[in-house]
């Protein structure tokens, strides 16, 4: 930040010598035409010139004012396109006006305008055709290409009032501050360019340490979905071992109870046929415990929005928080009652849904899903259809796999197309209102 | 922040265009618009002595007429002048005036003065004006006076009064010699056989003592002959035609009837010169005033035109006072108007004759009747003025022409013309060497 003070500074010091060269050039021009006045040689003063100039206080007063404007609408800061160009437009008019009082014997407030302007705009690219205009305009500002087409007095000509030394030593002065005035111009662009090309350098440090970040955030994604698999085949297992302990605790504790106690009934059947009735009904006790703690352990595995809510709600609720996680589209058709299938039922008719739903996401990147369910006679029809990219050549996965083992089990049947996005069929026999109902 | 900044932004720009409005307002001197005190003031240039050198005494006498006339007119309007000013030192005066940008709206300018000040836009274009005011007739002026306000095809100034050049002369030598008074429409053969014939040594001392003409140049000669010496944007000079060639040959030969000796003004004063060409306000200042010293009392003398050259006629130059406007005024309108008054009315026009020596610019003035009256006035001899004379030789009197460099070109003009009769060589080729000379000058306006 200390090149951009740098840089106001430098500009500041411009604003200020160039209000000073002003001054001095209209006092000078001041002094000179009221000279020619109190020394009674106006009249050979004005057969020098082309046309009468204004008042003499009145060109250093109007070159300091008009040049004061000119400062003003420098403070003028941040504008773009059209607004930029008409004020650097006005701005260079006021600097040729006061150029123009001045009788063309300095232009370099010319210089101060380019520089401000340089400052102003940030982009390299626009600020060429600004930097054009005004060097245009500053080689042509120059007294003999104006005096072809308009009466013009030359700072020079004013100056003649004085003596051949002094005006040597004025005009060397004037000389001086306008070098002065164009070294500052320089040193001004030299710290422009430098601070441009620096602040070019942090960007593409900035840029490329974006880069290094979004290369690791990309590393750590991977790692993430490794681990998100991992996790996934660790929860398997583990429901895995969840399973086989509940089925050895349950089925097999029953089942160990039933076998046991059979082969004490084949040995005792022919002793003591009481005695293996009392102990049949044993085992019919086991084995019915064993039912219920199967049934326990079923209920235990059950999902969880069928655990908290009915069917219907369920499967709602389960469609609209897709659609809020995603951005696909779920048109959700039931025309049939929901409220009369057994758990296991409800259960297969929610991983279906649930299912293929997933399916369609996962793999078929689907925004639209349209879910039917009707009844029609006996059966009831589901049919889940996506506009995802479908599958010419269906490879069974788990999932579907799953749905056609679970349907085989209540006499259902599946069946799928992935031709065009990817279609679920399935249909389920209606027990209930035909004395079907089983708890 | 933002917001800051735009505040900022619109305070400056509000101040730049406050600023740059006053600036302008400053620079064209539109403040001045703005009445002082509900009057106008209308101000004029005048210098105090007459335009024609002589002290009369009745200085301010038309002027304050015509300011009382036009009051008049325009009630709310007051007409001012800086009085006291000598005409020597009114050239100086109106530049200091125009530098330090206090003109005054009207004023008068000196013929030498009219190039410089049109060339510098000092005066403000009159077509307008004149193309505007209905009862404004460029017509009543006579046309070569009027010719003299125009600089560049625009007319800057109405002329204000006028003198031609006559040609005065000694009748009490032409009678010694026997000699009739010549016609108008004399010829340069007849002037100079006259002059021929009275340059003569009287008292036989070997030296010739009567002399036939004195100031007579090479100007007079030109504009009697029809010499259109520059071009009319002053690019070109026309040194190298037949009827200059004329005219030189003519003011040469003149010139060696003396024989080497250089005739003095005084010789005429004192009644040993046939002919003197002399202003019209020159022998209106010295012939009618009986307060005035006489001048030539020792003779009898008369006026009548300039003689014509082969392919020329009976004119001469004309001096004529002009009146113009500021550029800058800010009361145009009202100074129109009085410059009207001063220039297109009969009155004020009239008593140029009753208080200045020079010719009214209207032709209906200087016809009338009256004038001739008042013309007549002082005059013991009433022969003397022909009435027709002086009007032919406003109306037909050379024009000059309009450029900035005039002066400077017509002084190397007379540099070539004395070097060329003093000098032996053939005329043509020496007016052709220095035709290329001023030519060359008058394009890079290197004087």
């Amino acid at each position: 930040m200390d090149e951009h003070k740098a840089l106001d500074y430098a500009l500041a010091v411009m604003k200020n010598l160039n209000l000073i060269i002003i001054l001095y050039m209209g006092i000078l021009i001041f002094n000179c035409l009221w000279g020619y006045v109190q020394e009674n040689s106006a009249l050979e003063f004005l057969s020098r010139i082309d046309t009468i100039p204004p008042a003499p206080w009145k060109i250093p007063v109007i070159a300091v004012m008009t040049y004061s404007g000119c400062l003003l609408l420098m403070g003028i800061r941040g504008l773009g396109g059209i607004s930029l160009i008409s004020k650097v437009a006005v701005e260079m008019t006021l600097c040729f006006l006061v150029s123009y009082l001045l009788g063309f014997g300095y232009n370099g407030m010319l210089l101060l305008v380019l520089a401000d302007t340089m400052g102003d705009i940030p982009k390299m690219k626009r600020q060429l055709p600004f930097a054009a205009v005004i060097c245009m305009l500053y080689l042509v500002v120059d007294f003999d290409l104006f005096s072809i087409y308009h009466h013009i007095i030359p700072f020079d000509t004013y100056l003649e009032y004085y003596q051949r030394d002094s005006r040597a030593a004025l005009l060397g002065i004037l000389n001086v501050a306008a070098s002065l005035n164009t070294l500052i111009f320089i040193i001004y662009m030299v710290l422009l360019v430098r601070t441009q090309m620096n602040e070019k350098e942090r960007i593409m440090s900035l840029n490329a340490q974006l880069n290094t970040a979004n290369d690791e955030l990309q590393r750590a994604n991977v790692r993430l979905e490794e681990y998100a698999r991992e996790s996934v085949k660790m929860t398997e297992t583990r429901e895995r071992n969840r399973l086989a302990r509940e089925i050895h605790d349950t089925l097999g504790h029953a089942l160990t109870g039933i076998i046991t106690g059979i082969e004490a009934c084949t040995a005792l059947m022919d002793v003591a046929p009481e005695a293996t009735k009392i102990q049949l009904s044993a085992i019919a006790e086991v084995a019915r415990q064993g039912v219920t703690d199967v049934r326990r352990s079923v209920k235990a595995l059950r999902p969880d929005a069928l655990e908290k809510f009915d069917l219907e709600n369920a499967i709602s609720r389960t469609i609209n928080e897709i659609c809020t996680a995603t951005s696909a589209e779920i048109e959700y058709i039931c025309e049939a009652r929901l409220d009369c299938f057994t758990e296991d039922e409800e259960d297969v008719i929610y991983r279906i849904v649930q299912e293929s739903i997933t399916n369609a996401i996962r793999h078929g990147k689907a925004d639209y899903i349209r879910i039917s369910i009707r009844r029609e006679q006996e059966m009831l029809k589901i049919g889940i259809k996506d506009n995802g990219i479908g599958c010419a050549d269906i490879k069974k996965g788990f999932g579907l796999h799953h749905m056609e083992e679970r349907l085989s089990m209540l006499n259902g049947s599946l069946s799928y197309d992935g031709r065009d996005g990817f279609e679920v069929k399935a249909a389920i026999p209606i027990r209930w209102g035909n004395g079907g109902t089983e708890r | 922040m933002d917001g800051n900044r735009k505040k900022r932004n619109v305070a400056a720009g509000v101040l730049c265009g406050f600023l740059l409005v006053c600036a302008v307002l400053l620079w064209s001197d539109l403040h001045r618009m703005i009445p002082a005190g509900g009057e106008r003031e209308l101000t004029i240039g005048v210098f105090s002595d007459s335009y024609w050198e002589v002290q009369n005494g009745y200085s301010y006498y038309i002027l304050n007429d015509a300011i009382e006339l036009f009051e008049e007119q325009n009630p709310g309007v007051k007409v001012t002048y800086v009085s006291g000013i000598l005409k020597e030192d009114y050239s100086e005066w109106l530049s200091e005036q125009l530098l330090i940008g206090e003109a005054p709206d009207v004023f008068f300018v000196l013929p030498e003065d009219f190039n410089d000040l049109a060339e510098l836009g000092a005066l403000k274009a009159l077509s307008p004006f004149e193309e505007s005011a209905g009862e404004f007739s460029r017509d009543g002026f006579y046309s070569s006076a009027y010719g003299y306000g125009q600089y560049d095809r625009e007319q800057y100034a109405l002329p204000y009064e006028c003198a031609p050049k006559l040609m005065f002369v000694n009748k009490s030598i032409l009678d010694r010699e026997e000699i009739g008074m010549p016609a108008e429409d004399w010829s340069w053969d007849d002037f100079y056989e006259i002059c021929e014939r009275v340059t003569k040594d009287t008292d036989l001392n070997g030296v010739p003592d009567q002399f036939g003409v004195v100031n007579y140049t090479w100007r007079d000669a030109f504009d009697s002959n029809g010499v259109e010496l520059f071009g009319p944007d002053g690019e070109e000079c026309f040194l190298s035609g037949a009827s200059v060639r004329e005219a030189v040959s003519f003011v040469d030969k003149l010139e060696s009837l003396n024989s080497g000796y250089s005739v003095a003004t005084r010789e005429f004063d004192v009644g040993n010169v046939a002919f003197q060409p002399m202003s019209f306000s020159e022998y209106r200042a010295y012939k009618p005033y009986p307060l005035s010293v006489k001048k030539y009392s020792g003779f009898e003398w008369e006026c009548i035109p300039m003689p014509k050259g082969p392919s020329g006629d009976n004119i001469s130059s004309l001096d004529t006072l002009l009146l113009a406007m500021n550029r800058d005024t800010k009361n145009a309108g009202y100074a129109w108007e009085f410059m009207k008054i001063l220039t297109c009315n009969e009155e004020i026009q009239s008593e140029i004759f009753a208080y200045s020596e020079g010719v009214s610019v209207l032709k209906e003035v200087t016809n009338s009747e009256r004038t001739l009256a008042k013309l007549r006035e002082h005059v013991d001899d009433v022969d003397i003025l022909n009435h027709v004379v002086l009007s032919d030789a406003v109306e037909y009197a050379a024009a000059a022409p309009r450029f900035r460099d005039y002066d400077d070109a017509v002084a190397e003009v007379d540099r070539a013309v004395r070097d060329i009769i003093d000098g032996n060589s053939n005329i043509s080729t020496e007016l052709t060497i220095w035709n290329r000379t001023i030519n060359k000058k008058l394009k890079n306006h290197g004087w």
